[in-house]
């Protein structure tokens, strides 16, 4: 089984425990459903940095204790989808079950463990269900606004709910965050992913000079102070290929968190029936472009 | 010298607590865990791993405890009591360690009231 095969299998697992409990509207409430499951879920006092959630087992009785020094209820909602995901998902007691009952996890993280990312898709899944999710982004024009628009429909954070605008929407979309000079991460929507010989923007690769975000990030007082900035720029600025198209660039300081993220959109790439002649192979374009969710 | 994963044991377990403990088919058990029929099969014969959730419903439909099915105890009606959860929690920092260990007695505070309840 591929790693993008289980991430998209543990989303659904989730969508399907919605469907069971005939959960239908955003947003979906990870406490109540922890409620429902018997599950005892308390938050940690706010002063408590450390892990951002755990799991607890002791005998038959299951917790859950989650972060609650960033004061974020996006992250704190997706620190308890995730242990709801250590609890939900087969095959979770081998991984998250040392002798001590305890399973610890931790926050905005980059972990390549497969259990990790699962748990992290399952509460993607689980906070922001695709056919809720597409049915409420996809009758809006792309772009920031929208992503801020579902953040407050899903309770969820900026940065996990633009991931999941991107990996949904119909229209052109890439949502990259970067700190300074540096891409952090970057996603295409499929719509985007049709253009030409897109070159890759890798973790750790430079933020493009001739981008607004470039010139944005030299700042870091920007990012700090939560600054917005929106400017057309040609596609190929960001992301090479060979067609030129106009898309807009958002760009917004995350504060305190440090980075920044931008999105570019476009109601019209991607949306002629006749260039799938240079398309990329789909299953090396799935690994290589598979989320990594972030709370 | 490897040590057995808990979804070794637990296919061995489950078997154990069906067949002898309650003489039960798999679509009885299936049907008093509220799972699909062929789902006990799976789990028989490893080729499904339960999840936390799962494990804990057929744990109370055979009437056995989540830490007999993942062979912490062997005798079924035995939770890991003594010195539970305890062990280990070094492995936490500092505050984290602490506020496991509070919360941690609470959920066994909650066993020992539904015991005696």
């Amino acid at each position: 089984m591929t790693q993008a095969f289980r991430l998209k299998m543990a989303k659904q697992k989730a969508e399907a425990l919605l469907k069971e409990r005939n959960i239908s509207a955003l947003p979906v409430d990870p406490f109540a459903i922890a409620a429902d499951s018997g599950i005892e879920v308390r938050g940690k006092p706010d002063t408590a940095v450390g892990v951002s959630g755990m799991l607890l087992r002791h005998g038959d009785n299951f917790g859950i204790l989650y972060a609650t020094h960033l004061h974020n209820e996006g992250f704190e909602r997706f620190s308890v989808g995730h242990e709801l995901g250590h609890y939900f998902l087969d095959g979770h007691i081998d991984h998250v079950l040392p002798k001590d009952g305890i399973h610890e996890s931790h926050a905005g993280f980059v972990s390549s463990d497969p259990y990790e990312l699962e748990a992290d898709n399952f509460s993607a899944g689980l906070l922001m269900p695709e056919t809720l999710f597409k049915r409420e982004l996809n009758r809006r024009r792309p772009g920031f606004e929208t992503v801020e628009h579902m953040t407050g429909r899903c309770r969820t954070s900026l940065t996990a709910t633009a991931i999941r605008c991107a990996e949904l929407s119909n229209d052109a979309l890439a949502v990259i965050i970067s700190t300074g000079s540096m891409i952090d991460f970057c996603f295409l929507s499929d719509a985007m992913k049709s253009l030409p010989q897109l070159s890759w923007l890798r973790k750790g690769s430079a933020v493009p000079a001739g981008t607004g975000t470039a010139r944005f990030n030299t700042k870091p007082e920007n990012v700090r102070s939560g600054e917005r900035l929106a400017q057309d720029i040609d596609v190929m600025e960001w992301l090479g290929g060979t067609r030129r198209a106009t898309v807009c660039e958002e760009i917004v300081g995350l504060g305190r968190y440090g980075k920044t993220l931008t999105v570019l959109s476009s109601e019209s790439i991607g949306q002629d029936q006749d260039d799938d002649d240079q398309e990329e192979d789909d299953e090396a374009t799935a690994e290589r472009w598979t989320p990594r969710f972030r709370r | 010298m490897n040590e057995p994963q808990p979804s070794e044991i637990f296919k061995e377990r489950l078997k154990t607590a069906r067949e002898q403990f309650r003489k039960w088919s798999q679509s009885d058990l299936a049907a008093r865990a509220g799972l699909p029929p062929s789902s006990i099969a799976h789990f028989e014969t490893g080729s499904r791993k339960p999840s936390f959730d799962t494990l804990r419903r057929l744990a109370n439909a055979l009437e056995v405890t989540t830490d007999y099915l993942l062979g912490r105890v062997d005798d079924p009606a035995l939770a890991e009591a003594g010195d539970p959860l305890y062990r280990d929690v070094g492995k936490l920092t500092g505050h984290d360690r602490e506020i496991a260990k509070d919360f941690l007695k609470m959920l066994a505070e909650r066993s020992q009231g539904k015991k005696g309840g």
